[in-house]
């Protein structure tokens, strides 16, 4: 069993390390203070072949490979949690379902602009009533003519009003459940579709995540993406891939945190010697270093599962529950070994804090990832 | 144009340890690109793009400068292709015989219009290669540069002096070390990066090449630390803070300080 990264994954690692250090960490403190979406590194990001890294050359991607992938969003993440989730929920969730399930088409109209960068997407599936009950949704699609007409509403969006391509999720047949539902690419600026009222979070705040309203919204009919009633596969095999990226953030925060609390450990005085001395705080420190690398190695595991072609739905899903359940462990303990300082805005580690518990809730909460992994061994 | 960009991978002194016995465990050291180098990569490229050039990479060393991430290393970084001469023989090869190797190299290549360097190694900062390697090309060497502009026969090129900046016309071939600062370099994107193991190496073997001999043999034969004064350890009482500010200005007009 090799544990190495190829070539290209540590050349690739260190490349957005250095991007992610140098030009990222210095504006994440601004970030969340003024809950500003962080546009300039869209457009960075886009120039590096960063935002399609996993899609093929030919469709404007890097041609990278899903642990490069995981590697570029983990030191992101480390930099800044929400550029991190801009990026995710750009290549893993609204870009993904174009590649699997688009036509000739609809790839040839929007899968290079997303792959490239030019164009930011968003994923709209959450509902006010179906979150974890993903299936519930009553966004309705009727075909008119050669028409879809939708109507209803999303929450929690990330990326909109940014985002110019949206897979949104509606029941084409409602009395048939989650059969009855189709996924559809919906542009931005489409009439009958508008984007409401950013909401106030503990974390992640400059990422942008208000609802979406659609009234009495037409579409193409070509806007169709897969068949009808394809709707809930896509956004399961979509969210399979799509955890395996919040893994990838979750042990980035978690890095950047635990980074912080060594440093602070060797530097913070008391009782006449650095703290990092104590016994009390190394063995903090090992927990936190132990619990972290192996949510990294369950993460990259996934990664490579999906890259060899063999089945990544538990493996992903154990990596998103170890590695975010990890991270607010992680940064709770970071904040402790900081002690009262950690409480302050002067030190990152109060935002790592309340960005990694993010990662436990979103596309999956950890009771649905624990629900994925027993089926699999309960079947 | 035909530029070669010299550089060498190596680890940075900055992750070995010292062991208590005060030898250095290099251990847990990664070999990368000399911190350097990628400076002068990205003033290379810069003339490339403005001039038409096709950028030849150049590193010699002992085992594993040729290692595949060494050479994708530096060619994900723009270079077109890279000329390694990788033996072991070199491991304890002086500056002056590395630089005389490189010479060669240049030779074997041909048609090469300038050489561009990095200030100096992470690991050895001896600032040494550049000038001899002028020297063996019979070239003019221009240090501190902080930027090269023009074409072939016809380099305009910046060098920072004490106080200010010297321009210089350099008429023909020369070989140019990059200041430290003169450039950010721009960070690989992910296509150049999987590209590079696309691209071609050419591995010479050293024995022919026919170095000539090296003349004087160099080694360092001690390192000191500067003298460290004795402090003075003069404590002034801050509660009355005029008083005390009064005694500060004393101490430091008796210390010669204002």
């Amino acid at each position: 069993m090799d544990f190495d990264l190829t070539d290209e994954q540590q050349l690739i690692r260190e490349a957005v390390r250095e991007f992610a250090q140098t030009e990222v960490a210095p504006k994440a403190a601004e970030i969340d203070r003024d809950h500003r979406f962080p546009s300039e590194f869209l457009a960075r990001m886009a120039e590096l072949n960063i935002m399609g890294m996993p899609y093929p050359e030919k469709f404007g991607g890097a041609g990278a490979d899903n642990v490069s992938y995981v590697l570029a969003a983990e030191e992101i993440a480390r930099a800044c949690a929400t550029t991190s989730v801009v990026l995710l929920a750009h290549a893993s969730l609204a870009t993904f379902p174009v590649y699997k399930f688009g036509t000739d088409a609809q790839q040839d109209r929007y899968l290079h602009d997303m792959a490239s960068g030019r164009r930011l997407g968003a994923f709209a599936l959450t509902e006010p009533g179906a979150g974890t009950d993903a299936g519930a949704g009553t966004t309705t699609a009727t075909l008119k003519g050669d028409e879809y007409v939708l109507n209803g509403s999303k929450i929690f969006i990330t990326n909109a009003p940014f985002a110019e391509i949206y897979i949104v999720f509606a029941k084409t047949d409602p009395a048939q459940g989650t059969r009855g539902m189709s996924a559809f690419i919906v542009e931005r600026d489409t009439p009958g579709f508008s984007v409401g009222e950013a909401e106030h979070k503990l974390g992640i705040r400059g990422s942008s995540t208000p609802p979406l309203y659609f009234a009495d919204c037409h579409i193409p009919q070509d806007a169709l993406l897969g068949g009808e009633g394809d709707g809930f596969k896509i956004a399961m095999q979509t969210l399979d891939g799509g955890r395996i990226g919040i893994a990838a953030q979750a042990v980035g925060i978690a890095q950047g945190a635990l980074d912080a609390a060594a440093a602070y450990a060797k530097e913070r005085v008391q009782f006449g010697k650095p703290i990092a001395a104590l016994q009390a705080i190394q063995w903090m420190i090992a927990d936190m270093a132990t619990q972290l690398d192996a949510a990294r190695l369950l993460t990259y595991r996934a990664a490579w599962c999906e890259d060899n072609g063999r089945p990544y739905g538990t493996e992903g899903a154990m990596a998103k529950l170890f590695a975010s359940e990890t991270a607010t462990r992680v940064c709770d303990r970071a904040i402790q070994v900081h002690g009262g300082y950690g409480f302050t805005e002067s030190y990152p580690v109060e935002r790592n804090y309340r960005d990694a518990k993010i990662t436990e809730l979103y596309e999956g909460t950890s009771e649905v990832q624990r629900m994925v992994i027993a089926r699999s061994y309960l079947r | 144009m035909r530029i070669v960009v010299a550089y060498k991978w190596t680890c940075d002194p900055e992750e070995a340890t010292a062991r208590p016995d005060g030898t250095v465990d290099w251990s847990r050291a990664k070999p990368g690109l000399s911190t350097y180098d990628p400076v002068a990569m990205e003033l290379a490229r810069r003339l490339a793009e403005e001039a038409g050039a096709e950028l030849v990479g150049v590193t010699v060393g002992a085992k594993g400068v040729g290692a595949p991430i060494a050479s994708k290393a530096a060619l994900g970084r723009g270079l077109d292709r890279v000329v390694i001469v990788e033996d072991e023989s070199l491991r304890e090869a002086g500056r002056s015989e590395l630089a005389a190797v490189v010479a060669e190299v240049i030779r074997h290549i041909g048609d090469v219009d300038l050489v561009i360097t990095g200030d100096s190694s992470v690991d050895v900062a001896a600032k040494m290669v550049p000038t001899v390697l002028a020297g063996e090309l019979g070239w003019p060497a221009v240090a501190e540069v902080t930027s090269v502009t023009g074409q072939a026969g016809a380099l305009r090129v910046e060098r920072a002096i004490p106080g200010g900046v010297q321009v210089l016309q350099i008429s023909g071939p020369a070989v140019l070390a990059a200041s430290a600062d003169a450039a950010a370099p721009r960070v690989p994107g992910m296509k150049e990066l999987l590209a590079a193991a696309r691209k071609p190496v050419e591995l010479l073997d050293l024995t022919a090449l026919k170095v000539p001999p090296a003349g004087a043999v160099m080694t360092v034969t001690g390192r000191a630390r500067p003298e460290r004064k004795a402090r003075k350890g003069q404590l002034i009482d801050t509660t009355d803070p005029a008083a005390a500010a009064a005694e500060l200005v004393a101490a430091l007009r008796a210390a010669g300080a204002l």
